[in-house]
């Protein structure tokens, strides 16, 4: 049998597989925040039984909803990036570079003022170092062959 | 040797005169400019000189209307750390001020000469150079400085000087060294107005710009081989120009190079445009220590390019699109011919104009063409070839033979080579096989031992002249190439000594959306300012934080309006990412060596079980 030559394939760097895995356990994490809120007001159970507002603000109720509804958007946009991450396409690549940068200042305010996640942080600086790996650039279109930026 | 035949040439018999007038250039300068080179007698009458004394006192030597170019140069006593100034323009009153400053933009409308800057500096750094640029003009509070006024004022009284005698001057000196015949044309302007007309770094009083074109001799004739051009930010090399490189050195009528001087600054140039002259400010050596680290790691580690968020990009306008001077133009020069012996050129050391006080140098007047402010002799009188770099260029009639003696002289010690390395090896030979001979013979063994050092010192000498004899090879070779190269009339690259190329900016590269980018520069600064006063006012626990979160809020837009989004969201990702894994390393240091150990273990032991595998 003849073996079908692959043409103009790009090759996928190591290092976009490991963003990738990091997207998924991102994904799979966010997930859990969406199911969290719901499942402690039981609202897979008993459905939306009080209101969502006292006034102009949020009740328990509400917030919860709220904060899932924040977490499901997450999620998604978790998958879209991915899917055009793993399509090597250069929109996702500054998605994502945004995304993290937007997060890291969120963990450095966090770490300055409150409670600091280290384990998104560090997450986040393993993103960030991948994505500016002169191959992984290369191949998203953001760096020219020899290595300068476009 | 670059072929001659096509240009101008002067007789070697030419008085100093006839070759300055012979070359002399073609000064363009920008649409607005406010002062012309013009005659230092006329300025020095206008002037006052004064003494400034170690203790803060000034002194008036000589009062404006009195003083000549004879009185400037009357010895007088001075003592250590004092300077002595001239004043073109005296302190003026608040009223005096606003009435020259009304005066000013009379004469303006009057004259009709405006300037506008375009896509100003503002726009083409972007807010950090903004922000340390906020800072150095609140500098000037600190600073000595030449007031407003006071350009207005030397503005006014320069006008009355070209209305008395519309005539433009240049001082010219001819001088001979090494093999070169040197013209130096010097240009005084009464002011300096690039940070008041121009926005840009600096006033002073008087100014003084110069361009050098050098000559050799070849068949009775002078010929011209390199022109250079004073400059802000360039020296050596990067200062001059192959006379027959026409990009960029522009010719009027053949002999008269063009000069195209920045708006304010006058500064020359040889193409005409808008250059960002680049001002970094003096920092603390540790600063820039800390600086350097990071450029390094930013550059190396991280491949991204260098970013000096330090240095302020100063336009120098060089449009040449006003006033021309020179030959075939409507004002032609009045040229005087200037040397040592020209007493107020030899004699005063002091400063042409006001001494601002100013630590940096920037607003106090400079000094005149032999000397530097501090009153030391200035390198471009009695250097111009190494001004230039061209103290090691010999003139191109000479190159050939330089070559030419070079080849022979290398030719020479390859023959001597090629008869002393064979003796010296013969000799080794016949010691070495002697050696040979001694082995198992134990009651010769201090012989052995004194012949082996011999050996050892041969051998070490054939083998330096050999690597001498191989290396001398290849610089004969490249030596007759070049010989041939120059014999057979071809041309180097005539911008092979340029390191650092003065380049305009590109007119065709815009920014994404060009008014709003503006519009954005001239507001963003005072957004920041307004934005630190809300954030003291309404949650001043959150300061630092919310100042770092807007600052690259601001970098983002700027970035989004100049059309470089991808980069700078990348760098600015990246130094986020910087400081977070050095705040993750203080916390966990012992955790992350312990995992890299285990990991570089692991990889170790890897990398060894597969080589005991085959």
């Amino acid at each position: 049998m003849v073996k079908r030559k692959k043409i103009n394939k790009k090759k996928r760097p190591i290092a976009v597989t490991i963003i990738a895995v990091a997207i998924v356990i991102l994904f799979l994490i966010r997930l859990y925040q969406v199911y969290e809120p719901l499942l402690l007001n039981n609202i897979f159970k008993n459905g939306i039984t009080g209101s969502l507002f006292t006034g102009w603000r949020l009740t328990e109720l509400g917030s919860a909803i709220f904060t899932s509804a924040t977490y499901l958007f997450l999620s998604l946009a978790g998958i879209l990036v991915l899917i055009g991450f793993l399509r090597l396409r250069r929109w996702s690549w500054v998605l994502l570079m945004t995304w993290t940068g937007v997060s890291l200042i969120i963990s450095l305010v966090d770490y300055f003022y409150s409670h600091p996640n280290y384990a998104v942080m560090a997450s986040n600086v393993i993103i960030a170092f991948a994505l500016n790996i002169t191959d992984v650039q290369r191949i998203y279109g953001i760096r020219r062959d020899d290595g300068t930026l476009l | 040797m670059a072929p001659s035949s096509s240009r101008p040439t002067a007789a070697v018999t030419a008085s100093d005169l006839e070759l300055l007038r012979k070359f002399e250039p073609v000064a363009c300068y920008t649409r607005g400019e406010q002062f012309f080179p013009t005659d230092v007698d006329h300025y020095v009458r206008e002037c006052s000189l004064w003494e400034h004394h170690p203790d803060g006192r000034d002194e008036l030597l000589v009062r404006q209307g009195e003083l000549t170019l004879d009185k400037l140069v009357e010895p007088r006593f001075a003592e250590f750390g004092s300077v002595r100034y001239l004043r073109f323009i005296e302190s003026l009153s608040l009223s005096e001020s606003a009435r020259v400053m009304a005066d000013q933009v009379a004469l303006r409308r009057k004259l009709g000469e405006y300037f506008h800057a375009g896509i100003g500096r503002l726009a083409r750094g972007g807010i950090l150079p903004r922000l340390v640029d906020g800072l150095f003009s609140l500098s000037f509070l600190l600073r000595g400085k030449v007031s407003a006024a006071t350009a207005a004022a030397a503005e006014l009284d320069y006008n009355d000087i070209l209305s008395e005698e519309r005539k433009y001057t240049y001082y010219g000196r001819v001088t001979h060294q090494s093999g070169w015949t040197i013209l130096q044309y010097w240009f005084f302007f009464c002011f300096n107005s690039w940070r008041s007309g121009f926005h840009g770094v600096n006033d002073h009083e008087s100014d003084w710009e110069m361009i050098t074109i050098y000559l050799y001799e070849q068949d009775g004739q002078l010929i011209p081989e390199w022109a250079a051009y004073a400059s802000h930010d360039f020296k050596g090399d990067d200062l001059r120009r192959r006379w027959d490189d026409r990009e960029e050195l522009k010719m009027a009528e053949e002999s008269h190079p063009m000069i195209f001087a920045g708006a304010g600054s006058h500064a020359s140039y040889f193409r005409k445009g808008e250059y960002q002259a680049e001002v970094n400010p003096p920092l603390p050596g540790w600063v820039s220590g800390l600086i350097h680290t990071f450029d390094r790691i930013w550059r190396e580690t991280l491949g991204q390019p260098s970013i000096n968020a330090f240095h302020i990009p100063f336009v120098d306008f060089a449009r040449g699109d006003g006033l021309r001077i020179g030959p075939g133009e409507s004002h032609t020069w009045t040229p005087q011919l200037i040397d040592e012996s020209t007493p107020w050129v030899g004699q005063y050391r002091g400063m042409w104009g006001l001494f601002a006080r100013d630590p940096v140098s920037g607003e106090n007047a400079p000094a005149g063409p032999m000397y530097n402010r501090d009153g030391s002799p200035r390198g471009s009188w009695y250097d111009p070839l190494g001004f230039a770099g061209l103290d090691k260029v010999p003139p191109p009639p000479q190159l050939q033979i330089m070559l030419s003696d070079n080849c022979a002289q290398v030719s020479r010690r390859q023959q001597e080579l090629y008869t002393l390395v064979p003796q010296i090896v013969a000799e080794l030979q016949e010691k070495g096989a002697r050696q040979k001979g001694m082995e198992g013979n134990p009651h010769l063994a201090k012989q052995y031992v004194a012949l082996e050092k011999e050996i050892n010192t041969l051998s070490a000498e054939v083998r330096s002249l050999r690597r001498e004899q191989s290396e001398n090879t290849a610089l004969l070779q490249g030596l007759t190439r070049r010989l041939d190269h120059i014999r057979a009339g071809g041309q180097d690259n005539p911008r092979a000594h340029i390191h650092d190329l003065a380049v305009p900016d590109d007119p065709t590269l815009v920014l994404r959306f060009d008014r709003a980018a503006e519009t954005w520069a001239a507001v963003s600064l005072s957004f920041l300012l307004f934005a630190i006063a809300s954030l003291i006012f309404f949650a001043p626990g959150y300061l630092w934080a919310g100042l770092a979160v807007i600052l690259i809020l601001l970098v983002v837009i700027e970035s989004f309006l100049r059309g470089a989004f991808v980069q700078t969201i990348g760098r600015v990702t990246l130094i986020l990412a910087m400081i977070s894994a050095l705040i993750l390393f203080i916390h966990f240091w012992k955790w992350i060596i312990v995992i890299v150990l285990v990991i570089m273990g692991l990889s170790l032991m890897y990398h060894r079980l597969r080589e005991l595998a085959g």
